[in-house]
C-alpha cells in the first residue's frame, strides 16, 4: 500500500510539474504597455523572410517585419515574434495567445467580424501565372483547365469569383511553393496568386510567367482579436503615418519591390547541394539542435509518463489500471497533430492563458509517445512468467516488492527493444510539430524551400539529416542490446 | 516427534466457475509430519496445495496454519507465507539473479538480515543441497535437477516451519530425480513438516508418515504408506495404483 501511495504521489507530482511548466509561462501582463507578442507567418517573401534562427531578428526580414521594426522604434514599444502557420495564427489570435498577427493578412468584411485591423500598408492584387512555356495568355484561355488557389488568400477569392465566367477547375493548396511547383511540373495549368509574392519568386528563380494584370486588390494589415488591443492599433497607426510621411516607408518597399530592388537571386552555385548547405548552414544547425532538444526532452518526459502508466496498469484492483488504460486509449487514439493543436491552440481558450510553444511541443510528445510506452511497459510486465510472481509471493514478498525486485528487472529486459524503437519513432514524430510552428528540421525545410524553390534538393538534405540521426541511434541500440546479452 | 497440530483444514471448497475442483477437504497435519498426496491428474491435489499458502483463493472453508486463519481477509498473508516454503514443479528461479542472490533476496528484503550473514547462511543451505560450488552461477547455467535443489535452498533460507512441494520432480529428466529426492529425504529426517504432491510412489512409500489419495476433489482414502500401497480399501485407489505401479 505504501508503494501504491508513492506511485500516486509521483503521478500527482508529474502532473503538477507539467502544469507548472504549462501555466507558469512568463506572463506579459506586467509590462503589457510596452512589449507585444506578435505572431508572424513562416517565410512569405517578400512580406516576411525568416532569418537563420527561424525568427525575425535581423535586418531585411521582409517589408512587413521591417515596417513593424521601424514603427516599434519610433513609437517606443518592444515586441517578441512567434512563428506559426497562417491558420494557426488566426486561431492563436482568437485564443489570445498573441497580441497581434502579421502574415500578409487581407482585410475582409468577414474577418472584420472577429478581428480589428490596423491601417493598411499595402494593397495586394491577384494575378494569373503560368509555366514559362505555357500557351495560356490570359484568363480567357482557361476553359477546362485546372487552376491552383491558395486557401484564404486574395488570389483564391478572386479565382472563385471568376471561376464560372472562365470555366476552369480549381485545386486548393495551403502553401504557395507546392502550388507553383505543381504549375511548373504540369500537374495544374495555372495559378492565381498574390502579385508581389509571385514576382518576387520569379525574380528568385521560380520558372513561371505572369499572364495578367493585378485584379481585385485588397488592403493588407496587422490583425488583433476584436476589442482586445486598441492600444497596439493606435501606436501602429501613428507610427505608420510617420513612416509614410518621412519617406522611410518607400525606402523599405523599394528594397524589395520594383526596379530599385537590391535583392539578389541565388546564383547557380548557391543552388548546388553543397551551396544550399553552405548558405543555410545556420538554419540547418539550429533546426537539427531544435529537433534533438525536443526529441531528448520529449523522450524523457514520455518515458516517465509511460512508465507510470505501465506500472499503474498492473496494479491490483480496478481504479489504477482503469485510469491507466483510459489514458492510453485516449492519447494513443488521437492523431498527434490534433493533440498538438488541442494543447497549443485549444487549451488556452479554456485556461485563458498562453502556453509556450516549447511546453506545448513537449507535453504533446509526453502524452502521445508516453501512451505507447505505457502500453508496452504494461505488456512487458505482463509477459513475465506467472511462476515468477508465484515464487516471489510465496517467499512472503508483498505485491509491490515482488514487482520491483523480481518482475520489473525481467520486464525491463523484455521492453528494451520497444523502448529503442519508440525513441526512433519519437524523433520522426517531432516533424509533426512543424504544424504548430516549431522550427525543427521539417519546418526549416519548408522555410528554406519557400526562399529558393529547390524542393528536391532541400528535402533530400533534410531526409539525409534525419537518416543520420536515426542511424546513429540504431547503432547505439545495437550496442545496448549486445551489452545486455 | 511432537504431536502439536501444525495445519488444520476444514471443509475446503474451490470452484472455477461451475467446475468444482475441491469439494470439502478436511485435513490435520502434525508438527514434523511428512504427508504425501497422490492421485490422478485433475483430482485437485495441486489446487489444494496452492490453497494452503493462498496462491489460490478458496471458495469456502477454513485453513489454520500455526493458529493463523489464512482464509480470514484480515490475516497478513505475506507474514504467514514467510513461514511456508514452497517448491514448484517448474522451479521458478529468478533468472536475472545469481544462485546466491536468488537465495538471499527474501531474507535480506523481508527479515532485514545483513547481506554478509545472509550469504553465509545461503552457502550453508547450498551445502545441504550439494551445490555449494555453484553459488555464483546464473540459473540458466544449471541443469533442471540443480535448479530444483537451488529452489529448495531458496525456500529454506526463510527458515519456514512447513514446506510445500508441488510435483517437484515432474519436470526433471529421470537421472536428476534421485538428487532432488535425496535432499527431500534429508529434510524429512531433520524433522521438517512437509506436504508433498508427487507421482514418485517409491518416495511416498519410504518417506511419508501418511499418504493421501485424492480423487475428484475429495480425499478418497488416507493412511500409512503400508495401508495405502499394500492394502488399499477403495476401488479408485486400487485402480490408480495398478496404473502407476505396473508399468
Amino acid at each position: 500500500m505504501v508503494n501504491c501511495k508513492k506511485l500516486i504521489m509521483s503521478m500527482i507530482s508529474l502532473i503538477t510539474l507539467a502544469s507548472i511548466a504549462t501555466f507558469a509561462a512568463p506572463t506579459k501582463e506586467a509590462n503589457a504597455a510596452t512589449t507585444y507578442e506578435i505572431g508572424a507567418g513562416p517565410t512569405f517573401e517578400p512580406y516576411q523572410i525568416e532569418d537563420a534562427t527561424g525568427g525575425y531578428h535581423g535586418t531585411h526580414n521582409g517589408f512587413e517585419m521591417d515596417i513593424l521594426k521601424a514603427i516599434a522604434k519610433h513609437e517606443n514599444f518592444t515586441y517578441e515574434t512567434k512563428v506559426m502557420s497562417f491558420n494557426a495564427l488566426l486561431q492563436a489570435t482568437q485564443a489570445g495567445q498573441i497580441d497581434a498577427m502579421v502574415a500578409g493578412m487581407s482585410v475582409t468584411d468577414e474577418r472584420k467580424a472577429k478581428f480589428d485591423f490596423t491601417d493598411a500598408y499595402y494593397d495586394a492584387g491577384a494575378v494569373l501565372a503560368v509555366a514559362k512555356d505555357s500557351k495560356i495568355k490570359s484568363f480567357s484561355d482557361l476553359k477546362g483547365k485546372t487552376v491552383g488557389l491558395k486557401v484564404g488568400t486574395t488570389g483564391s477569392q478572386y479565382g472563385e469569383s471568376v471561376q464560372k465566367k472562365y470555366g476552369f477547375k480549381v485545386k486548393y493548396f495551403n502553401e504557395s511553393n507546392p502550388m507553383w511547383s505543381d504549375v511548373k511540373n504540369g500537374g495544374i495549368d495555372a495559378t492565381i496568386d498574390e502579385e508581389v509574392v509571385l514576382r518576387y519568386g520569379i525574380k528568385n528563380g521560380v520558372p513561371l510567367r505572369v499572364a495578367s494584370k493585378a485584379h481585385s486588390t485588397t488592403p493588407i494589415a496587422f490583425g488583433t482579436k476584436k476589442g482586445a488591443n486598441p492600444q497596439f492599433i493606435k501606436q501602429f497607426n501613428s507610427g505608420l503615418a510617420w513612416l509614410k510621411k518621412s519617406g522611410k516607408y518607400q525606402e523599405i518597399m523599394d528594397y524589395y519591390i520594383g526596379s530599385k530592388s537590391k535583392v539578389k537571386a541565388d546564383s547557380a552555385e548557391d543552388r548546388t547541394i553543397i551551396g544550399l548547405i553552405k548558405k543555410n548552414r545556420k538554419f540547418l544547425t539550429n533546426a537539427l539542435l531544435e529537433t534533438l532538444k525536443i526529441s531528448i526532452i520529449g523522450i524523457i518526459a514520455a518515458t516517465i509518463f509511460g512508465v507510470i502508466l505501465g506500472v499503474m496498469g498492473i496494479q491490483n484492483g480496478k481504479i489504477l489500471p482503469g485510469i491507466s488504460s483510459t489514458l492510453i486509449y485516449i492519447f494513443r487514439g488521437l492523431p498527434m497533430m490534433v493533440l498538438a493543436f488541442f494543447i497549443y491552440i485549444g487549451l488556452p481558450d479554456v485556461l485563458g492563458h498562453k502556453i509556450p510553444l516549447f511546453t506545448a511541443a513537449i507535453v504533446t510528445l509526453m502524452l502521445n509517445e508516453g501512451a505507447y510506452i505505457g502500453a508496452f511497459v504494461k505488456g512487458g510486465f505482463e509477459a513475465v512468467d506467472k511462476g515468477q510472481w508465484e515464487a516471489a509471493r510465496s517467499l512472503g514478498l508483498s505485491y509491490q516488492r515482488s514487482l520491483w525486485k523480481v518482475i520489473a528487472p525481467q520486464g525491463v529486459k523484455i521492453m528494451v527493444p520497444s523502448f529503442l524503437n519508440q525513441f526512433i519513432i519519437t524523433i520522426k514524430d517531432t516533424s509533426v510539430l512543424s504544424a504548430i510552428g516549431v522550427m525543427e528540421l521539417t519546418q526549416t525545410g519548408s522555410v528554406i524551400i519557400s526562399k529558393n524553390m529547390e524542393g528536391f534538393k532541400v528535402w533530400a538534405i533534410i531526409a539525409v539529416i534525419y537518416l543520420i540521426i536515426i542511424t546513429a541511434l540504431t547503432w547505439l541500440s545495437i550496442i545496448v542490446k549486445k551489452r545486455m546479452n | 516427534m511432537q504431536n502439536k497440530t501444525k495445519l488444520q483444514v476444514r471443509d475446503l471448497h474451490k470452484n472455477y466457475g461451475k467446475n468444482k475442483v475441491l469439494q470439502g477437504i478436511d485435513l490435520d497435519v502434525k508438527d514434523g509430519e511428512v504427508v504425501c498426496m497422490i492421485g490422478p491428474s485433475g483430482s485437485g491435489k495441486s489446487t489444494f496445495l496452492r490453497c494452503l499458502n493462498k496462491l489460490e483463493d478458496p471458495t469456502s472453508g477454513t485453513i489454520n496454519i500455526d493458529g493463523f486463519d489464512i482464509s480470514d481477509k484480515k490475516t497478513n498473508i505475506d507474514l504467514v507465507r514467510q513461514n511456508i516454503g514452497m517448491v514448484f514443479q517448474h522451479f521458478n528461479l529468478f533468472p536475472h539473479l545469481s544462485v546466491i542472490d536468488n537465495i538471499t533476496l527474501a531474507p535480506v528484503d523481508l527479515k532485514k538480515v545483513d547481506k554478509e550473514t545472509a550469504k553465509k547462511e545461503a552457502l550453508g543451505y547450498l551445502d545441504l543441497v550439494g551445490l555449494k560450488d555453484r553459488a555464483d552461477s546464473m540459473p540458466a547455467q544449471l541443469s533442471g535437477g540443480q535448479k530444483q535443489r537451488v529452489a529448495i535452498a531458496r525456500a529454506l533460507a526463510m527458515k519456514p516451519d512447513i514446506m510445500l512441494f508441488d510435483e517437484p520432480t515432474s519436470a526433471l529428466d529421470p537421472e536428476m530425480v534421485g538428487d532432488v529426492l535425496e535432499v527431500m529425504k534429508k529434510l524429512a529426517a531433520q524433522g521438517m513438516t512437509m506436504i508433498v504432491v508427487t507421482h514418485e510412489m517409491g518416495f511416498a512409500k519410504s518417506v511419508a508418515d501418511r499418504v493421501i489419495f485424492f480423487h475428484d476433489g475429495v480425499i478418497k482414502e488416507a493412511g500409512t504408506p503400508e495401508e495405502i500401497f499394500d492394502n488399499p480399501q477403495e476401488p479408485e485407489t486400487k485402480n490408480f495404483l495398478d496404473k502407476v505401479l505396473n508399468i
